[in-house]
């Protein structure tokens, strides 16, 4: 019994050193994924390409350790190789100066000399890496898309008139976009997330749907459940909680 | 904040949100204004589906979510259906969620404004208008009705006459599918009007044609609604998943453009990311732009100091690169202007100058380097003879930079010499004139008057009257031969012939006051002399005309006829090359066309009229001029006839008339004396 109760109890502790470092490992994430989304905006990538971005990030890290991988490198490169795969194609020499005028504020752009051509080399060689790391499958299936067929399908459910003065599209959207700084991007599938985006949206103003047989939620997206819904909401708002503790 | 949101958020979550917001909201000022209206309208709502962590959010996002900017997406308007899917049209989530008939025929008549669009199908035909059965909604509102048996009435002036003087109505019948516009609505009694002519829809729907439809017309979510209800295994997803329209590659760019939200400024919750907290200056194109900048300027210094060491074609490679790198670089311009300076190409120079004060136009060096170059290119023109071009390069160099010596100093030499080539040419010009005039005037006039003349000598029988008609045969011939001859040989050939008999000049002078006289009546005046170096002209030839005096006056004394023939020649030169220079002037055209031997003439005569009214010194003059020109009137009209096929353009033409009254006084003096010799021989 003794060891029994030992056992579980250095279990107990290792699984609480695990979770220790977990948080910190996803603190670390939270702010490399505001790195990357920071960059985003400054090249004007648009959202999809920001999602893959991101989503790349993630993906790398379920299979790869912090320690062994320079987060903030694998996250330029990804960012490249987002821009490559979702057809908005951006040039390493601007991914190279926003980045490193996200690291020393207000700093003299680099000058093109030996330094700036190893930068460009370590992102292309770390782009081939994560190629390598997620097998050469890059592309994902966003919610984006969901989520605006969903919109459309919800406006028609509603008063023009209440639609114009809610703001349910820009608060969906936003909450989606926020997703990224979390896993939860590449642990649900991608429809029910949207779901769940455009419940919370509506949910925050109060809006009330006509209600049939079904939810319009379960018209949506016959598997999923109010539970799961739930789950998938709190993780999402768990995010905001973060921003503070990061950042 | 959005006060009635707010409300309606609190109302669905209830006492507890209220709580929330009060605290965390406690520092919002504008919070505090609404929270006061907030407090009394709170509804108690069922608390079985209380989430605190989502009250927590609202509270705690509320600054953002609930402010008037948030909304920033703008309702694009409805377009009709394209073709080409690039979205997924889905029938009305109605059907799939089976709402119930009640609720359905109740939201229906709450939403449906005036401008939707209906199809329905006739069910019958009255006097006063048709009835529609309602089958589905074609755009403003999109809603499953077809069970709803939603009857709605087209009256009669809401249907358009279809041209004969048939009963419109007639046109319709019973099964028909027919699409109209909303035009009234009566909630209450829930009636609805319709109307099948296009005013009564909104301006964004003007395509949409209104009418009799066939099924094809039908709209998508229908006809797609139509296969749900037949097979109920077509759920929506299923529909969404196979639909083409989601597997466009765009569709997300489209439906956000169709929602009305840019894609690169989604918004965010996150507090780091609101637009605020990003600064122009750390944007991807504003630190390139610098950087090219930098980099540009890199590869100039390097060139300057190529230039420096005389290595133009390695400069030139340099400036190049910089150009590359960041067109329209400013250092880099002005760099490769100086190079190509230098190197002589200047109007390559003034181009890169000129561009690189567009884009900076407080450069030092570039105006000072656009200085020099414009004037060094000056100097090039004039040397081309291209004054007027020059002068132009002159003014704008000084308009550049005023304080620069070289350039005042260069226009101003210029201006001198633009005046006085242009009294150069006016004297030429004159002279030329007078000489192709009086050559021009006819070969012919000029035998008939030569022959009087030998006539008149054989009668007296003078000795040197063989000299003379000699002379004269053989100055007829070359004027003859000379009217063929173009006037700038003439010109060329003043000198020689000057130099030829005196009586020569007489003949002239004397068919010169014959050709102004004739021409009074005949021929049409010609244009005003409206340039303005007319003054000038007026100036140096009045200069002319004194020396032309003081000459006359000493040949008076002495018998220096040659003298005299001589001012004359110089006096008509400088009419012709002033006529000349002043026609050539790109702003009279018409004149040089127009200008024939009448004219001239017509308008010598003219203008000497006008020179009689401007001297005052010479008016004896001119009453010598009239008595003369009475006299040859009649000859000379015959020879000017005979001369208007003259096709010889003149250019000093238009000139002519400004040969003063004094000038054709001297001449016909000068014809008088002739006579009075010969008569005294």
């Amino acid at each position: 019994m003794s060891t029994q109760a030992s056992t579980s109890g250095s279990v107990n502790e290792a699984r609480g050193r695990r979770s220790a470092e977990d948080v910190e490992d996803s603190k670390k994430h939270f702010r490399v994924c505001r790195f990357i989304i920071d960059t985003g905006v400054k090249l004007g990538m648009r959202s999809v390409p920001m999602a893959t971005a991101c989503a790349l990030y993630h993906r790398f890290f379920q299979s790869a350790s912090l320690q062994v991988y320079e987060p903030y490198l694998v996250a330029m490169s990804a960012i490249y190789l987002a821009g490559k795969v979702e057809e908005q194609h951006l040039r390493t020499r601007d991914i190279i100066n926003v980045c490193h005028r996200y690291f020393h504020p207000e700093s003299e752009p680099l000058e093109l000399d030996g330094k700036f051509w190893e930068l460009r080399d370590s992102i292309v060689q770390c782009e081939l890496l994560i190629l390598r790391q997620l097998n050469f499958q890059v592309s994902f299936e966003h919610p984006h898309k969901y989520l605006l067929q969903y919109l459309l399908s919800v406006r028609s459910l509603l008063n023009r008139h209440a639609w114009s003065r809610t703001p349910i599209a820009e608060t969906a959207l936003a909450v989606l976009k926020d997703s990224y700084h979390g896993s939860v991007c590449v642990r649900h599938k991608p429809q029910h997330l949207a779901l769940t985006s455009l419940y919370l949206a509506l949910q925050t103003y109060g809006v009330q749907l006509p209600r049939g047989e079904l939810e319009w939620w379960q018209v949506v997206c016959a598997d999923i459940t109010k539970a799961q819904i739930e789950t998938i909401m709190s993780e999402l708002l768990q995010l905001y909680d973060m921003e503070a503790k990061c950042t | 904040m959005e006060r009635d949101l707010l409300r309606q958020s609190v109302s669905y979550h209830g006492e507890n949100l209220m709580l929330l917001l009060k605290c965390e909201q406690s520092e919002n000022p504008d919070f505090k204004r609404v929270a006061a209206d907030l407090s009394k309208t709170l509804n108690q709502r069922d608390k079985e589906e209380g989430s605190p962590v989502l009250e927590q959010f609202i509270a705690r996002k509320a600054d953002l979510l609930f402010a008037p900017s948030w909304k920033t997406s703008t309702p694009a308007d409805e377009r009709q259906e394209e073709s080409g899917e690039a979205h997924a049209v889905m029938p009305p989530l109605e059907q799939f969620m089976e709402v119930c008939f009640e609720e359905r025929r109740e939201l229906f008549y709450r939403d449906v404004e005036r401008g939707d669009v209906v199809i329905g199908r006739i069910n019958s035909v009255r006097d006063f208008g048709l009835f529609i059965t309602l089958l589905c909604t074609a755009g403003g509102l999109e809603r499953d009705i077809e069970d709803l048996e939603i009857k709605a009435l087209c009256p009669l002036r809401c249907v358009p006459s279809t041209g004969n003087h048939d009963d419109p109505l007639s046109y319709y019948q019973i099964g028909d599918l027919l699409r109209a516009g909303v035009k009234g609505i009566d909630r209450y009694h829930e009636k609805l009007t319709l109307s099948l002519y296009s005013s009564s829809l909104p301006p964004h729907l003007d395509k949409v044609k209104l009418g009799v439809i066939s099924k094809e017309d039908l709209p998508l979510h229908y006809t797609r609604g139509e296969k749900v209800t037949a097979d109920s295994s077509q759920t929506y997803e299923k529909l969404l998943e196979s639909s083409l329209g989601l597997s466009n590659p765009l569709n997300v760019d489209y439906l956000l453009g169709k929602l009305g939200v840019s894609d690169t400024q989604t918004p965010s919750l996150m507090r780091g990311l609101q637009s605020k907290h990003f600064k122009e200056d750390d944007f991807a194109t504003a630190i390139r732009k610098k950087q090219s900048v930098s980099w540009a300027l890199k590869c100039v210094k390097v060139g300057v100091g190529h230039f420096k060491s005389r290595r133009y074609v390695e400069a030139m490679n340099e400036y190049n690169k910089a150009l590359e790198i960041d067109t329209n670089n400013v250092e880099a311009l002005v760099a490769r202007g100086a190079l190509y300076a230098t190197k002589g190409s200047l109007m390559k120079a003034i181009d890169d100058f000129e561009l690189a004060l567009e884009n900076c136009p407080t450069h030092r060096n570039a105006k000072k380097y656009l200085c020099q170059t414009l004037v060094e290119r000056g100097g090039q023109l004039e040397e081309e003879e291209k004054l007027v071009t020059a002068e132009g390069l002159y003014k704008r160099a000084i308009v550049l930079d005023n304080t620069f010596q070289g350039a005042a100093e260069a226009l101003e030499k210029l201006q001198l010499r633009i005046q006085k080539s242009l009294e150069l040419k006016e004297q030429e010009a004159a002279k030329e004139q007078e000489k192709t005039k009086t050559v021009e005037t006819s070969a012919e006039k000029l035998r008939k008057i030569l022959k009087e003349e030998k006539r008149m000598k054989k009668k007296r029988k003078r000795s040197t009257s063989s000299s003379t008609s000699s002379d004269t045969s053989s100055t007829s011939s070359d004027d003859s031969s000379s009217t063929s001859r173009k006037k700038s040989k003439k010109r060329k050939h003043k000198r020689r012939r000057s130099s030829h008999g005196s009586k020569k000049h007489k003949r002239r002078a004397s068919s010169c006051s014959d050709k102004t006289v004739d021409d009074d009546i005949e021929w049409f005046p010609a244009p005003a002399n409206t340039s303005a170096s007319y003054i000038d002209q007026k100036q140096s030839i009045s200069k002319l005309i004194s020396e032309g005096e003081q000459s006359w006056e000493k040949s008076r004394c002495e018998d220096g006829r040659g003298r005299l023939d001589d001012a004359i020649d110089r006096s008509l030169e400088n009419l012709k090359h002033g006529a000349q220079s002043e026609a050539s002037r790109p702003g009279r055209p018409d004149v040089n066309g127009e200008v024939t031997d009448q004219h001239r003439t017509q308008s010598i005569s003219e203008c000497a009229r006008n020179r009689r009214d401007s001297s005052s010194t010479q008016s004896e003059y001119s009453q010598k001029s009239d008595r003369y020109s009475k006299e040859f009137s009649l000859q000379g009209r015959k020879r000017s006839e005979s001369e208007r096929d003259d096709g010889r353009k003149s250019s000093g033409g238009s000139l002519k008339k400004d040969i003063p009254s004094n000038l054709l006084d001297i001449f016909s003096q000068i014809a008088e004396f002739e006579k009075e010799k010969k008569l005294q021989k």
